[in-house]
Parts: C-alpha cells; structure tokens; sequence
C-alpha cells in the first residue's frame, strides 16, 4: 500500500534532555533575557525553533567522522574528502573552507564589495547585508512582486525579478559587485528558486559581465522544491539540479550548518583563478591556512558526509513534508502564514495575526515573546527588528513583512514535538486580541535583533 | 639550567585511542616535496610520517574532552557550555570579560579593528606572523621591544621572552603614549624559540605601561607553558602552582587573545578576554559579523565543551612537567649530538639554527626553508621554517626582512609522540646534518601578498 504517514528514515541512536518548565519560570527567564530570546540560555528552552542552523541532527555515519578527523594543521586528508565531495558538487574548481558561512561571504563579498559597490539578490539574509554594509556597499533585493505577497501560491516565490535585473544591470553595471541567488530564499520565507529563473538571471549577468553567487546553504532543500514543482524536472536527480545550478553561477558561499547536516563550517567556492587567490590572502589572515580553514578536521568529514546525505531521496521527501505538516497543521487553526510552506520553516505573518500592534511596536517580537512564555517555544523575529532601519529623523523604516519565523532542526524533533508546538498555536489564537507589542530599549549598531533589548508597551 | 631526570617527565596519563602513521619511501618523499614547492604546508598529511609542522590544533585529546564532545549544546544561542567556559575562563585566567572565536587569530583581528587607529605603533616582545599582519590591516605598526638576547640563538640567558625597557621607555618617548594603544605581550615568545618571559620582567613591564596609562594585551596561547619555566627557572616561584603563575601573569595584563588550539589542548576554538566594558562592547558587536554570535563566536557547542576541559588540564603541575620535559629530551639529545639549536630549549619545540647548520648557505638562498625540505626528505619528518620566509617584505622599502634567527621549528604535539617517536627524530636531524654540505638552497618561485610563507612555492637550486 501507499501511505499517507511520512515517517524518518532514520531511528535515534542518541538522545539528549529537553528542560520543561513552568510558565512563571518562563516568565522570570524571559524578563531577565529583556524580552528577546536569543538572550536565553538554551536550557531555558523547550523547543528550539530559532534555527534549522548547525542544529542538525547528525548521522551515525557523521559521527564516525567526527572520530576519524585528521587534526593535521597542513595537508589534512579530511580536507581531502571535504575538498572532493564539494568540487563534485559545485564544478567549481577552487573550494576554500571556513569557520562558517558568514565568513565566506566576508571574504568574497569584501574582495567583490566597497564603497559604492551594489549588491543585487533576491533578498539578502541578515549577516550577509550585515558584510555588504559594513564594507560600504549598498544590497538590494530583487524577488518577484509575489514573493512579497505572503498569500500568493506562486511555486517559487524566490524567484528573482529578472526584468528588474535587467533594468538595473543597464543602468548601474559599473556599481554592481555581484548578483547574489539565495536558495531557498530565507527571508523571503524559505522559498525555493527555480531553474528557468536561475537561468534567466545567469543569462543576464553573462550579458553584462557580472558576477552571479549562488548562496546554496538550503540548495538540497531547494532541489527538492524544482523537481516536484518544474515543469519537466520530475526524473532529475536532486543532486543533478543542484549541480545545474552551480554550472549556471560564478562562485557559490556555502554556510555547511544547514544542507550540509553539520554544527559548524562552511565554504566559499570559486572558478576564477586570480579572485581565488585574492580570497585565499584573506582566508588565511582571518580564518586559517587553505587547508582548514579554521575547522577542525572532525567537522570537516562531518560535512563531506553530510553533503553526500542530504541528497538522498528519503531524507529530502521527510524534510520537506514533516515542515509542511507542521505548516499545514497552522493553516486548519487559521493562523496567518507565508504561503505556500517553505522548505526549512514556517512564516508566520504577525502583522496579520496581530493587526491591533502597529509595525515600530514589532507584532513579530511579540508573537516571538508569546511562543515562550506559553510552551518555551524558541522562534525569530524576521521583520522590523531584524531589518528595520532609521531616517534620518530617526523614525522607523519598517521592513517589507513582519514574519516570526518557526525554523525546524534537521532530524531533531519529532512529530509529537510539532504537535506540541500546534497546539501552542491553539492558544495564541485564542488569545491574539490580548497581545501588546514592544519598545527597544537598547540596540548596538550592527545585526541589533541579536541583542537588542526590549520591554512591552504599555 | 637543570635538566630533569628521564623519570620526572613520564606522562601522567596513558593512551586510549590510537592513529595510524603513514611510512613512505624517499623517492616517494622526494615526489611529494617537489609537488609541494619545497614548502612543508603544502605537503598531504598522508605524505608525512612525524608530524612536527605545529603544535597547534594537533593535541590528542583526553577522554574527558571527548567526552564533553559528545555533550556539546548546539543550540545557536545560550548553549550551557557558553557558560561553562566563560566560568572557567573567568576563574583560571582572570579576565572578567570573554568572547569565543573559531581560532586565536579571529581574537586578533577583533582587538586590532577596536583598539587600533590607523598610525598606531604597537610595541611588542617579538612579532608573530598574524598578530603582525592584523595589526597592519588596522593601519599600525609593529615595534620590537625584546630583549637583545632574544636575537642571540646561542646565549643562554633563561628568559629570552623579557620586554627591554629601556627599548620600550624609547618606543614610548618617541611616539608618544597617545600613538601606542598597548603593549602586545606573548607568554611564550614562539619566534625567539618559545622563550619564556619572567614575572619579574612583566611586573616591571606593567609599572612603566601604567605611569603612561598604555594597555597590555596579553597573546597568551602557551601561558601555561610560560608560568612553568618560571616556576623552574626564576627564584621563589618553585613552590607556587602553576595555576597561581598563570593567575599572576594575567592579573598583570588589561586583555588577552588566546588560541586555545596550543596550551588549552583543542583542535580549534580561541577567544578574547578583557577587563574593559567598553572594549568588551565594541567587540562583541564585531563579533556576530566576523564570527558569530557572542555565544558561541563561529565555535560549535562541543568545542567550547572540550576548551573548558582543556584549560583545566593544561593547568595541572605534572601534565605541564611532562609536556616540557619531552621538548627537553629531544633538545638535549640534539645538543649533546653537536647540533646547533636556539639555546635554551623551549616549551613547545626545538628550534634548529639553520644559519649555523648550513654556514654555506646565504640567506637569500632561504636556508631555513631548505633545511625543513631536507628533513621531510630525508626521514618523513615535518618542521616548519621560521626565518627570512616567515618574515615577509619590509612594507616600505619592498625588499625581505632579514631576521637575525633564520630558524627550523620542530614543534611538539602535546601527548601525541612517544619517546620512541623523538628518538627517530633526533637521529634524522643527526644523519641530515652529517650530509649537511650536499644541500643547496631554495629559489622561490611563487609569492603571495600576504603570509607568504604558508603557499610560497620553491625550486631546489642546481648543486656546486
């Protein structure tokens, strides 16, 4: 027979304790953590849904490598197979590894970057706006018009606006350091980007001479999106579309904490040959000679195994479906959401949910607050906290949607423990006339949603 | 000097997990070493049988460590081991505040970008290859205020890491404290050859920088290391523990950045430590760009697990007795074989004179760069060279730093090799240095901007 019920292709072979605690605890944790839970300590928390990043869950396999990790500073075969595994995948001929993500994306965005320079993707995540800006250079984000529309049903909502890039490309060519493809498009609420349009931008950039990054962190998820949404990919192999994809960019920045099921690591890969040899300057001074990168070779095999298991076909077909149950599960209960689910999380819109918070007292904050205080439920603001800027009268420039996002660890919960969370959502509902928004009372200059302080309104 | 008795370094622990070794042939060494442009770096770790290019990152980890591997939090903010290691770094080291970094030098490139200003001078007791170069990116420069001897490979003075005051008095009157954001301070000093610094000479150090109100950042990555030689070598610190040397040292320091891939005994992780709000402040808002965020700084949970164990081992008496004394052992052996060596021995290597191990060589011809190709040649043994090469280019005049100590470091793993494993390394620097005539210098072939001498590339020069 053909079942319904998605199960894990895995079982657990190691298990470690979640806290539960009460809500006057939950309270005092929260007050103390100045209404933002990224202050929390993780013990504090019940189910952590602030990142699907380095969370993972790893594979027995995985672990093994962890065992096995050659420590050599130099010539770490470790390296080796990490080398190997990413230059199959990508095609690109120069793999440089790195402490994670962000740092891939300083080093090549630094070296592509300045004063000046223009960035254009479909909407650029939080550090890597955060590396563009400080480096003086100006992101833009493209996505189509349904991309910003949290109702539309568009199969791929990352999509970048390739009119839009067009018109800029023309007007602005000399400005432009890269076009950046975010897949999926986290932000924009892990939406995935299609092959025809991934093909239509790199056609663009070819045409002007301009550089296309691949952000590939959730390129597997991605994949998996392409093949049961595209037109006449139904038979290609999730790994063949990844590799389609990395054919038609320049260069790819990999943060290794998401697809590529490990706690930390990352890369920056690279076809050109002298812009390899400019990054790898600079990969030595801040992160660690080529070889390593500043990784330990244990994490290192973790993610060569790990970009070898996340294509499989099973643990795709789970991934994607047990996000979807927990999204489909909020729809029924009326919750206001980014549609349709995304591949590592849910988008709750909180501006619909609490349309009585105006935007500069953040409802997303609120519903993040919200979540804890009921269940020690752990989710991010992605909206005016995390994107919101000042004029120069110093008012408020809100972002463009003020989403909560529910981010689900790979192989980490289990369905109960999404249950859990749905219910919690039964309560939020019953309760939404009640909320109130919140005030920052403290903010540092850079990537402020990490530890800003906040108190209610009120 | 006392050497100690074979008995009085026996490990204190024994082995629980094994790694094979990789035996090859010359001509397989030769093959590998011409790929690899005559650069150790750049050699395959399966091509290499002793691995002595680094101490760092290259510790065996004890149980223990592994097994707070397995307890690593991973949750992306307020992982309890977060905690865990900021207490253990607040009570061993003193520092009231800590930001975790991947490595040491994600801790240098934060200090530089919040405490140096473009024109800045930054005296120091030695450089080191990335400290130099963050201060540099920052826009300052590096002044060297080590003692004289330190230049001296041959004199055996104990404390080869001391500040000259005199020297820094000058630096200060010169420039101006106003110019001079701190004193960069190392304990131990890796490339005069893991020379210590005494207690005497930084509480002096720390008088003259407090009459002008000038910081001191402590590089501390073998500070452990460090307060061992004193309590060997200097008068009336032999009964105190280490743990209280190491107390003493960072008490007389305002901030440190540590690798805590050396002492510390973990394969990656570092941090930086300050008593300062406002410099805690402007790098913890640094650090979720260069790092991430301040809880977890680019480390993965069982990583910060593992360093707070580390720290606590490294500071045991009997662990650091055995961990010197193997350095001892293998500089003794060479000594006692007529090798020239950077005298006296240090904590975390020994360093071969390669000035003086190939006299015939000019320092143009990289000698110490040829040397450590040799010795991967001749016995699969891999050192790193710490001379004209690490040095870089003078950035004003273009032309190579010609440091006095043209140096072949073999660095010691802590509780990798046996005694066994040192044997076969002394006998491959003694067969080598009895052919020593037959080895010509290097051409280099291949330079990069910076930190040259990890992917520099060479060719061997025609022989006479």
């Amino acid at each position: 027979m053909r079942h319904r019920t998605i199960i894990e292709p895995f079982r657990i072979k190691s298990v470690e304790p979640i806290l539960l605690g009460t809500e006057e605890e939950r309270a005092a944790h929260l007050a103390a953590a100045h209404h933002n839970p990224f202050l929390l300590g993780s013990d504090q928390v019940t189910i952590d849904l602030l990142t699907d990043s380095g969370t993972s869950a790893m594979s027995a396999q995985q672990w093994s490598g962890i065992m096995v990790g050659d420590e050599s500073y130099a010539g770490s075969l470790s390296w080796g197979r990490m080398e190997s595994v990413v230059r199959d995948l990508t095609g690109f001929e120069h793999i440089l590894p790195t402490h994670q993500g962000r740092a891939a994306e300083r080093i090549i965005y630094g070296q592509l970057g300045g004063p000046g320079k223009l960035f254009i993707s479909n909407t650029h995540f939080d550090t890597t706006r955060a590396n563009i800006e400080s480096g003086g250079a100006t992101a833009v984000d493209i996505p189509i018009a349904e991309g910003r529309d949290p109702e539309s049903e568009h199969p791929f909502k990352g999509n970048m606006d390739v009119a839009a890039l067009e018109r800029l490309l023309a007007a602005e060519r000399e400005r432009v350091g890269a076009v950046i493809l975010t897949v999926t498009n986290n932000t924009g609420g892990g939406q995935p980007v299609s092959l025809a349009n991934v093909t239509e931008v790199s056609a663009a950039c070819r045409k002007h001479g301009v550089p296309l990054v691949i952000d590939c962190c959730r390129i597997a998820e991605n994949s998996w999106f392409v093949r049961h949404r595209e037109p006449g990919m139904c038979d290609v192999p999730y790994r063949e579309i990844a590799r389609r994809m990395f054919a038609l960019a320049d260069a790819a920045v990999m943060s290794a904490k998401k697809d590529g099921l490990a706690n930390m690591g990352g890369f920056l890969a690279l076809r050109d040959d002298a812009l390899a040899d400019e990054c790898r300057n600079l990969l030595i001074i801040t992160e660690g000679f080529t070889t390593y990168g500043g990784l330990s070779g244990r994490d290192m095999e973790a993610i060569a195994t790990g970009l070898q298991e996340v294509f499989d076909d099973r643990y795709l077909e789970y991934r994607i479906r047990s996000t979807t149950f927990l999204g489909d599960r909020l729809h029924e209960l009326g919750v206001p959401l980014m549609r349709p689910i995304g591949g590592h999380a849910v988008y709750v819109d909180a501006k619909r949910l609490y349309p009585q918070i105006p935007v500069h007292e953040y409802p997303g904050q609120s519903l993040v607050c919200a979540l804890y205080l009921l269940a020690g439920i752990r989710s991010v603001e992605i909206g005016s906290v995390m994107f919101g800027t000042y004029d120069a009268a110093g008012a408020l420039v809100p972002a463009a949607m003020e989403l909560v996002r529910l981010a689900i660890p790979r192989r980490v919960y289990t369905q109960s423990h999404i249950e859990y969370v749905a219910e919690t959502f039964e309560e939020v509902m019953a309760r939404r006339g009640e909320a109130r928004g919140l005030r920052i009372t403290r903010e540092p200059r850079f990537l402020r949603h990490f530890s800003a302080h906040f108190e209610p309104v009120g | 000097m006392t050497t100690p008795s074979r008995a009085s370094w026996a490990e204190p622990y024994k082995i629980k997990m094994v790694e094979p070794l990789f035996m090859t042939t010359r001509e397989q060494r030769e093959k590998a070493i011409t790929e690899a442009g005559f650069n150790t770096f750049l050699l395959r770790s399966e091509d290499v049988y002793i691995d002595l290019l680094t101490d760092s990152g290259t510790s065996a980890m004890s149980d223990r460590q592994w097994a707070g591997l397995m307890l690593g939090d991973e949750a992306y903010a307020g992982s309890r081991n977060y905690y865990r290691l900021e207490e253990v770094v607040q009570r061993c080291y003193g520092y009231k505040h800590f930001i975790p970094t991947h490595q040491g030098r994600g801790a240098e490139n934060l200090i530089s970008q919040v405490l140096i200003k473009p024109g800045d001078v930054i005296p120091g007791n030695m450089y080191f290859t990335t400290t130099k170069a963050h201060q540099e990116l920052a826009g300052g420069t590096f002044v060297d205020v080590i003692v004289d001897e330190a230049h001296d490979s041959a004199s055996c003075f104990p404390f080869k890491g001391n500040i000259d005051l005199a020297k820094l008095a000058a630096v200060i009157e010169l420039h101006g404290a106003a110019k001079i954001p701190y004193v960069a301070l190392a304990t131990t000093v890796n490339m005069a050859g893991g020379q210590p610094i005494s207690l005497e000479n930084l509480r002096a150090v720390r008088a003259l920088t407090k009459q002008h109100g000038i910081r001191i950042i402590h590089d501390m990555t073998r500070v452990a290391e460090n307060a061992h030689m004193i309590q060997r070598l200097e008068a009336g610190h032999a009964h105190r523990p280490l743990r209280d040397i190491v107390l003493e040292i960072c008490s007389l320091t305002d901030g440190a950045t540590m690798s805590a891939k050396k002492d510390a005994l973990v394969n990656i992780g570092g941090f930086l430590a300050t008593n300062e709000e406002s410099v805690f402040e402007e790098a913890r808002n640094l650090v979720v760009i260069y790092e991430g965020l301040h809880t977890y700084g680019g480390l993965a949970g069982r990583d910060m697990a593992a360093m707070a164990i580390g720290i606590e081992e490294s500071l045991d008496d009997d662990h650091m007795r055995a961990r010197v004394g193997q350095v001892q052992y293998l500089g003794d052996k060479l000594i006692a074989a007529g090798i020239p060596v950077v005298r006296p021995i240090g904590t975390h290597g020994v360093f071969l004179d390669a000035k003086a191990f190939l006299p015939h060589l000019p320092q143009e011809c990289f000698p110490a760069q040829a040397l450590a190709a040799e010795l991967y040649v001749e016995a699969g043994v891999r050192a790193m060279e710490r001379g004209i090469v690490s040095a870089g280019r003078d950035a004003a005049t273009g032309d190579h730093c010609r440091p006095a100590l043209e140096l072949v470091r073999l660095t010691i793993p802590r509780r990798v090799y046996t005694q066994a494993h040192m044997d076969v390394v002394a006998e491959s620097v003694m067969r080598l240095h009895e052919a020593r005539s037959t080895i010509t210098g290097l051409t280099m072939v291949y330079e990069p901007t910076y930190l040259r001498f990890f992917q520099a590339r060479f060719v061997r020069r025609p022989g006479a």
